[in-house]
């Protein structure tokens, strides 16, 4: 008789309760999955940032504008490579609801800073030369069935068009992917200078900058040369690493992440605490028979290793099912969500951390059984019976 | 009749006595219905309060116009031109100085946040008299008002609680200005506290703004009519605007939130399920333990009902003192807890959590349903048990 066989036996001896308890870990591991992929999903743009990009924004806030001379002095400054400036156009596809992430952009400089996008020659020079030309990510096409050559009318829910109304219309010239899958393409791209011809109001503003600087290194050097340049202007500048700016937007969004995080953990924990104890104590029942075991010759190290793996089968079995589980849900809401959270996925460092969870709950309520199988004394454990 | 609820009573009795006996397995029981009230709860609260925040500063009184297409505030351009036509409109209410509207303008700023001490958007909006009197809610707490044509500002109450730097006297600077902050006040705690209020001809001109606003508010004639408002914006050419109530507004910009409300539900009915796996297995453990117990008093001639009522009562204590348990710490830990997210304006919106005592009722409503059912099958197969087998097991 294998020790496995009695350890399976041990398990679904009563299956009610196996499976009571593999449904609270599975329930458990389940929300864990999901909710630690969100999590990453909405920090997915702090990571993906790139290290030597830097932003320069109106220092009273982000929204308001800087003048478009601005640029050339940017551009002028020590260890700066690139620069690039960008408008938000506040774009909706046909109604205000289906909005569309859209900026103007100064497109030769723009494909120098952000290098992660990925496009074929023909459709970049196509791009360069049509000054209606928009350039469209490959998710942003998915949603809306786009194809290179369709002409779309994107409006603004903030300028309006010299011949009246808010809708412009583009011709999509190109469509891009990003260099790596989690790179954010649901973007629409379009030449600041069509935009600036058809506003009405405006003028010779941009909203912000970016800028690559030779090494990031010196990231810190750059900005402070670049505000110190504006001190005292007009329009007064702040430069921060993309990094940083990210990470400041998210906590915008707030504590309220944090609070919803928090009261999820703390519930997983408890569900894992709950479990834990019933998992002991089916053991702990089991003392007369351990103790029977020990008089026909078992030794106490397999013995202690019997619990030990019945413990951590229990927790496995529904913990990865769990995790199976919530990779399946993930999967399935991904295409849905890929508006909101582009993201979305449970990879493997989130897998990682699920596995090491399960890890510890098998061990920690085998541990405290098993011990007590190790050091029980026959004659008190069948004294104990009666 | 009589003897059996004398019965249902000695059976629970007894069974809450012996619960000391089993303290771990009651614990888990415990445990496992207060997770699931305190995840409830916490996410009820969130949805609440922001719900007061957003529903309170709504009135069906206001009108608020934008550019149509504009989905916030902050997207609207209007012009001066375009305010003096929309005075003139039927069905706006006047009294002594004139048509009550007021043309509003705001920009955003950054504060830094107490929380984390990081920057967050701010909306500075500047109006007129006209505009401080239509919200009839709204009362300086501390200091005094502004003096319009003076670079002074008052604070709402929710900007001083989330962010640094805005108390009375304090001076801040946007840019190349310098504020004072002369005033504290707050509107019952509606979303306008999330403000900083100043003259509008100041931020005009600090901010390039020309004679352009965002949005105009004024205040209806008859409760709710916009009829008269819309039939002028459609006759007169010049007028893109769109109106909508305020409540109608402030709804729509609710909205966000509501997803995470929905969510909030979502997470804690799985979750739910999960720890009524985790009560239900302890209640069979717990019954299991006892069922020598139960079979001897059915062998002394209790009826199979009463052993049952007594297990389910059992387990609804217990889940209702989890349930307790889950609401007190919820109410410790989210009650008056201040927070602020991005808002539909792309500004932020400080509220906080609110634990009402309809909440705690849905917290112990919830709590002994999980009670009944994690008590009910075991207490079910408890009383089936024949009293033999019941013994043969027990040894």
């Amino acid at each position: 008789m294998s020790d496995f066989y009695l350890v399976f036996k041990n398990m679904t001896r009563k299956p009610l309760r196996l499976f009571l308890t593999c449904f609270a870990i599975f329930i458990a591991f389940l929300i864990f999955g999901a909710v630690t992929s969100l999590k990453s999903a909405l920090n997915s743009s702090v990571e993906l940032s790139a290290d030597n990009r830097l932003v320069v924004f109106n220092r009273i806030n982000f929204t308001q504008s800087l003048p478009i001379a601005y640029v050339q002095k940017v551009a002028a400054v020590e260890g700066v490579k690139h620069v690039t400036h960008l408008n938000w156009f506040g774009g909706y596809f046909q109604e205000p609801s289906r909005q569309v992430v859209s900026m103007a952009v100064d497109p030769e400089s723009y494909l120098k800073v952000y290098e992660e996008i990925v496009i074929p020659e023909e459709q970049k020079q196509a791009w360069f030369n049509n000054r209606q030309g928009a350039l469209v990510g490959e998710k942003l096409a998915q949603i809306y069935g786009w194809k290179v050559g369709d002409r779309i009318p994107l409006s603004s829910n903030i300028f309006s068009h010299k011949e009246g109304g808010y809708t412009w219309e583009f011709v999509i010239s190109g469509i891009f992917k990003g260099d790596t899958e989690q790179y954010d393409t649901r973007q629409l791209l379009f030449h600041y200078k069509y935009f600036m011809e058809t506003q009405t109001f405006g003028g010779d503003w941009i909203g912000w900058m970016a800028l690559t600087t030779d090494d990031p290194a010196i990231n810190e050097n750059v900005a402070k040369t670049i505000d110190d340049n504006f001190a005292n202007s007009q329009s007064e500048t702040d430069t921060s690493t993309e990094k940083a700016f990210n990470k400041a937007f998210i906590e915008q969004i707030g504590n309220i992440g944090l609070i919803i995080f928090s009261v999820v953990f703390t519930a997983f924990f408890t569900i894992l605490v709950v479990v834990g104890n019933t998992m002991a104590l089916a053991i702990r029942e089991r003392t007369g028979e351990i103790a029977v075991l020990k008089t026909l010759g078992f030794s106490s190290t397999r013995i202690f290793r019997m619990v030990l793996s019945e413990s951590l089968l229990i927790a496995f079995v529904g913990g990865l099912s769990g995790l199976a589980a919530a990779w399946l849900l993930v999967e399935g809401v991904k295409t849905f969500l890929a508006r909101f959270l582009p993201n979305l996925i449970l990879d493997g460092d989130i897998a990682l951390q699920a596995i090491l969870f399960m890890l510890l709950l098998g061990l920690i309520t085998g541990l405290m059984p098993a011990f007590q199988a190790l050091r029980l004394n026959i004659v008190t454990a069948f004294n104990r019976q009666q | 009749m009589g003897s059996l609820i004398a019965q249902i009573v000695s059976v629970t009795l007894m069974n809450l006595g012996s619960l000391r006996r089993r303290l771990w397995m009651s614990l888990a029981m415990v445990f496992a219905s207060a997770v699931v009230v305190v995840i409830l709860l916490a996410f009820l609260a969130m949805a609440k309060g922001f719900e007061a925040t957003m529903s309170g500063a709504g009135s069906s009184q206001i009108a608020i116009l934008m550019r149509e297409g504009s989905a916030s505030e902050i997207n609207s351009v209007i012009l001066q031109d375009q305010v003096n036509l929309i005075a003139e409109s039927a069905g706006v209410a006047r009294d002594t100085n004139g048509p009550l509207v007021s043309p509003e303008l705001y920009v955003i700023v950054d504060g830094l946040k107490k929380s984390t001490g990081t920057e967050a958007n701010i909306p500075l909006r500047g109006l007129n008299e006209t505009g401080m009197a239509m919200r009839n809610n709204m009362r300086m707490v501390e200091g005094r008002m502004f003096t319009p044509g003076t670079n002074e500002m008052i604070v709402g109450e929710g900007v001083l609680r989330e962010f640094n730097g805005f108390e009375i006297g304090k001076e801040v600077r946007f840019g190349k200005n310098l504020w004072t902050v002369v005033g504290v006040f707050s509107t019952g705690g509606n979303i306008f506290e999330s403000e900083l209020w100043a003259d509008i001809k100041i931020i005009q001109s600090h901010y390039n703004r020309g004679n352009s606003y965002q949005s105009i508010r004024l205040q209806l004639e008859n409760d709710g009519d916009l009829k008269p408002i819309q039939e002028t914006i459609k006759r007169e050419p010049r007028l893109n605007l769109e109106a909508q109530t305020e409540q109608e507004y402030f709804a729509s910009q609710g909205k966000q939130l509501q997803y995470i409300a929905t969510f909030g539900w979502i997470i804690s009915s799985v979750m739910a399920l999960g720890a009524l796996a985790g009560a239900l297995n302890t209640m069979y453990t717990s019954v299991a333990d006892r069922a020598r117990e139960i079979a001897t008093l059915r062998a002394l001639g209790f009826s199979n009902f009463s052993a049952f009522c007594g297990t389910i009562a059992e387990a609804m204590v217990l889940a209702l003192a989890g349930g307790l348990l889950g609401s007190l710490a919820a109410y410790l830990f989210f009650d008056g807890l201040n927070t602020s997210t991005l808002g539909g304006s792309f500004t932020q919106v400080v509220f906080s959590f609110e634990m009402s005592p309809d909440l705690f009722v849905q917290g112990a409503v919830l709590a002994l349903v999980i009670g009944f059912i994690s008590g009910f099958f075991p207490a079910w197969r408890a009383a089936r048990m024949p009293v033999v087998v019941a013994f043969r097991h027990a040894t």
